[in-house]
């Protein structure tokens, strides 16, 4: 029979993708897995495979489109039935998340402002392939154009009711209205008047990393912390680690001990480690350590996530770190591996700078942003001396943190990163 | 003979129980519709020459068996007197009245009627051949809705009064002695069924291993075992190897069964070998439109071929080749053209064999869930512990629903008995409705009735059921 490919649900928080290229073309014949389009979202660029062995009979869109979840790809004619096997859930889960470029290092690279997979706050629904809806509710969806496999279900067990879809489709709208707050129109400029110009298309990445920066900015009261760390001691504990380990693979940075300075800071002053629910009205503490680390692409931000970072030790957080880096290299980068964080670390570190107000990525409530080192003169001990400082910042969401806590949180941090040897579990004996 | 142009905005290609659906509901929903059938009685096949007139006879044949059942509780009837006219008009009429009535809804509904064959000239137009000459037909929309014919078998011998297929058969020209019906699924087994009540000597031959192949085997068993009983022979596994036309009018038909070879003279042969699409002579060859070497038409879930604006439904888009399929995908289209958000979406389509006992089922048959490996678990009840069942003197019926092991939901229904086709549809609108099996069995079914049946194997699978003793498991 003639099937009908459309375009699967990408996850929560992407609305429009733009197309970037078109694979296969009418008449091809492709084979289960095949990629049939490259898609660039804001979470960079995603290749979407075929579930079914089949002759591409139409193709319904091209490179440049801007297309929805659920719009139409292609028509292909296929033999496979209808019944859904029992891995296909598994198999929708496999769209790679793909980032070419991603720097060499994601522990010496250089982070501009974090974004990217974040789990929004709405409710977690349970994708099923069958929705556990009524042929009327079904109907009703079709009318609207809800996708119900995205609608949660407020009946017994979780049936889907006609309100559920009625109130999916209202949220969805007020989202919408609320992604572009307060925006007042922009003036026409002639720039040309001034002298030579050239207009270039913001990528599809910066447009959707700006609105949600600007999302983040305007509903988030944002406070920023500045404080210095004395690394002396650890800089050339680092120095030591690394010339002993010049052979292995694993590269010694700074950021094993920051992740774990963190998730120890997390546990201490639990504020850190939560979320307001979508209510406003909740703070949602979590159990779990969960740290993003913030790296640049050339297509854009991404945001990958190690997770339990209180659970692990130096080595295999530097190992993780590198695995990432491969992840992401080999495209292999899943959207999961990208979701979940508590806390954000965005590290300038490797350029320059004295300080910076970095943005936080909501639901997290707070982010540490990491400045360059440098030698400073410091009076110790009754005399000045050459001391390596790290400058760095703390932005947090002022609902949840208050001032005291967050100046708690940089001191301890001080302490933690000079006297490094109080760090739990990094394993380095 | 001068040829006529004309336009409808959508133009229907038969008017069996999908074509007059689509028409109908089109219609109503503000389209200028023009209906076209190459005979003049509206209804096609499931009307004239199929589910309709079958049921007429299925209904008399239950007649004759019933009153000859009930001579063993003490109700004594003579050996029945059949006039075959009688039988016919009988027939006839349910029929004639059915399609009239499609006549005068499709008149009130002003859809144009055409009596004649059609044939695509284009992704755009169709020529329509009828008795008053050829019309050139644009649309802006057609529905391809022209069903399917009975499959033939190689080495029959050619129009041969007394080889029939169900068309023949349901004419009903005469009650041979000894009939051989070739093909052990539905139509066959209903033919079959109607010309033993009626006298005839039966004997059903049937390639595969099995009756109604496909259909789960514990559904089959009972059908089975009285069929056995009813009919002179069941060959399975048996290939018709040459039917001969004898001197006398009878035909000699030989059987290969493994490396056995045997022959016998019968009266009649019914050919029940399946449907084929009727997809030629359509002209599907000056549009874009290919069937696939079955001779189906491919379409999306909104009915649509490869071309948007042309439309395919029923029988000529594949298995299950059934009305009440072809009415929703009808109704589908329909809506489609009128701009609906419609789809065929439904998760069951019921299918019925109306022997006695009749077998029913709707959604994953255990054969479709051990060939795909889709776990299910089972709740069953048979109809020995049913007092209704008992009481109108029936024992082998089984009433079977399969669950969801994860979410308890019915993923499929299956019955054997009398009457299952109408009990069915309780299980067909479980499916649809994702109904588990508390749903079901908390919903009080009438005492005593035969729908109790499907409460009672949910209350087998929630461990609730009081009218069985099942011993805990270990």
């Amino acid at each position: 029979m003639i099937k009908d490919i459309f375009l699967p649900d990408l996850g929560e928080g992407i609305n429009t993708v733009e197309v970037s290229e078109v694979l296969v073309k009418s008449g091809d014949t492709i084979k289960i897995d095949d990629t049939i389009i490259i898609l660039e979202s804001e979470k960079a660029t995603m290749e979407i495979p075929i579930e079914f062995d089949g002759m591409v009979t139409d193709v319904l869109v091209e490179a440049g489109d801007e297309i929805k979840s659920g719009a139409l790809l292609i028509r292909i004619e296929s033999e496979a039935s209808d019944v859904p096997k029992m891995d296909e859930q598994k198999k929708s889960d496999k769209e790679e998340i793909t980032d070419e470029n991603l720097s060499d290092s994601v522990t010496e690279s250089i982070t501009s402002v974090p974004l990217a997979s974040i789990d929004s706050q709405t409710p977690v629904t349970v994708q099923n392939k069958v929705p556990f809806a009524s042929p009327s509710v079904r109907l009703f969806s079709r009318e609207l154009g809800a996708d119900l496999s995205l609608v949660a279900g407020s009946g017994p067990k979780g049936r889907i009711t006609k309100e559920d879809v009625q109130s999916f489709i209202k949220s969805v709208l007020s989202n919408n209205r609320s992604s572009q707050p307060g925006l007042v129109s922009v003036p026409v400029i002639d720039f040309s008047k001034w002298g030579e110009i050239e207009s270039v298309k913001l990528s599809k990445i910066k447009r959707i990393t700006g609105d949600r920066l600007q999302q983040a900015w305007q509903s988030i009261p944002h406070v920023t912390q500045f404080d210095e760390a004395d690394i002396t001691e650890l800089d050339e504990f680092r120095k030591t680690l690394k010339s002993l380990n010049q052979n292995e693979k694993v590269k010694v940075s700074f950021l094993p001990f920051l992740l774990k300075a963190v998730a120890q800071l997390l546990k201490d002053i639990p504020e850190f480690n939560a979320s307001l629910d979508h209510t406003g009205q909740n703070l949602v503490y979590k159990k779990y350590f969960h740290v993003g680390v913030a790296v640049d692409t050339q297509n854009g931000l991404v945001v990958p996530v190690i997770r339990n970072v209180d659970a692990k030790n130096f080595r295999e957080l530097s190992e993780e770190l590198v695995t990432i880096s491969e992840k992401a290299r080999g495209r292999k980068l899943l959207p999961d591996d990208m979701k979940g964080g508590c806390f954000t670390i965005s590290s300038l570190g490797g350029i320059s700078g004295t300080g910076f107000t970095p943005i936080v990525n909501p639901p997290e409530v707070a982010i540490l942003g990491i400045s360059r080192s440098k030698i400073s003169p410091i009076f110790r001990n009754g005399s000045f001396q050459p001391r390596m400082i790290l400058p760095y910042s703390l932005s947090y969401d002022h609902r949840v943190i208050d001032g005291a806590q967050a100046a708690r949180f940089t001191k301890r941090l001080n302490l933690l990163l000079e006297n490094f040897a109080e760090l739990k579990g990094l394993g380095l004996t | 003979m001068e040829r006529k142009t004309l336009h409808a905005e959508v133009v229907i290609i038969g008017a069996g129980p999908g074509g007059y659906a689509a028409a109908f509901r089109a219609a109503d929903l503000g389209k200028q519709v023009t209906l076209i059938d190459k005979n003049t009685a509206l209804g096609g096949v499931c009307l004239n020459h199929g589910c309709i007139p079958s049921k007429a006879l299925l209904h008399l044949a239950k007649v004759i068996d019933e009153a000859r059942g009930v001579s063993k509780h003490g109700i004594h009837f003579g050996v029945p007197r059949i006039d075959l006219n009688e039988v016919r008009d009988f027939k006839s009429k349910v029929v004639s009245q059915l399609s009239r009535g499609i006549s005068q809804m499709a008149k009130a509904r002003k859809v144009n009627v055409i009596h004649g064959t059609a044939s695509f000239l284009s992704d755009t137009t169709i020529l329509v051949s009828t008795s008053d000459g050829e019309i050139e037909l644009s649309f802006d929309h057609a529905v391809i809705a022209t069903g399917s014919s009975p499959a033939s078998i190689p080495g029959l011998p050619k129009d041969h009064k007394h080889v029939m297929t169900s068309t023949e058969a349901l004419d009903l020209v005469n009650i041979p002695g000894r009939l051989l019906v070739i093909g052990g699924g539905y139509i066959g087994l209903e033919m079959g069924t109607v010309y033993r009540a009626l006298g005839s000597s039966v004997t059903i031959v049937e390639f595969m291993p099995n009756l109604l192949p496909g259909a789960d085997q514990d559904l089959v068993k009972p059908l089975y075992r009285k069929l056995k009983k009813d009919f002179e022979n069941i060959y399975l596994s048996t290939k018709v190897v040459s039917v001969d036309s004898q001197k006398n009018g009878s035909l000699k038909v030989s059987f290969e069964s493994g490396d056995k070879a045997f022959s016998e003279i019968y009266d009649s042969v019914l050919v029940s070998v399946g449907r084929k699409p009727n997809s030629k002579s359509l002209g599907l060859e000056n549009t874009r439109i290919s069937p696939d070497n079955r001779g189906f038409i491919s379409v999306n879930e909104k009915q649509q071929t490869c071309i948007p604006t042309i439309f395919a439904i029923g029988d000529i888009t594949g298995d299950p080749m059934l009305a009440h399929k072809a009415t929703h995908e009808g109704k589908v289209a329909a809506e489609v053209i009128a701009g609906l958000p419609a789809a065929f979406d439904a998760k069951a389509i019921p299918a019925v064999i109306f022997t006695d006992p009749e077998i029913a089922w709707a959604g994953l048959t255990e054969t479709e869930a051990k060939a795909k490996e889709i776990p299910y678990e089972k709740g069953e009840f048979p109809w020995a512990a049913s007092g209704r069942s008992l009481a109108i003197g029936r024992n082998e019926g089984r009433t079977k629903i399969l669950f969801d092991p994860d979410t308890k939901r019915v993923l499929g229904i299956g019955i054997v008995g009398p009457n299952a086709g109408d009990l069915i549809g309780e299980g067909v609108l479980a499916i649809e409705m994702g109904a588990d099996a508390e749903d079901i069995s908390l919903t009080i079914h009438p005492h005593p009735t035969l729908t109790e049946t499907i409460a009672n194997a949910a209350e087998v699978f929630a461990g609730t059921i009081t009218d069985l003793y099942i011993p805990p498991k270990k």
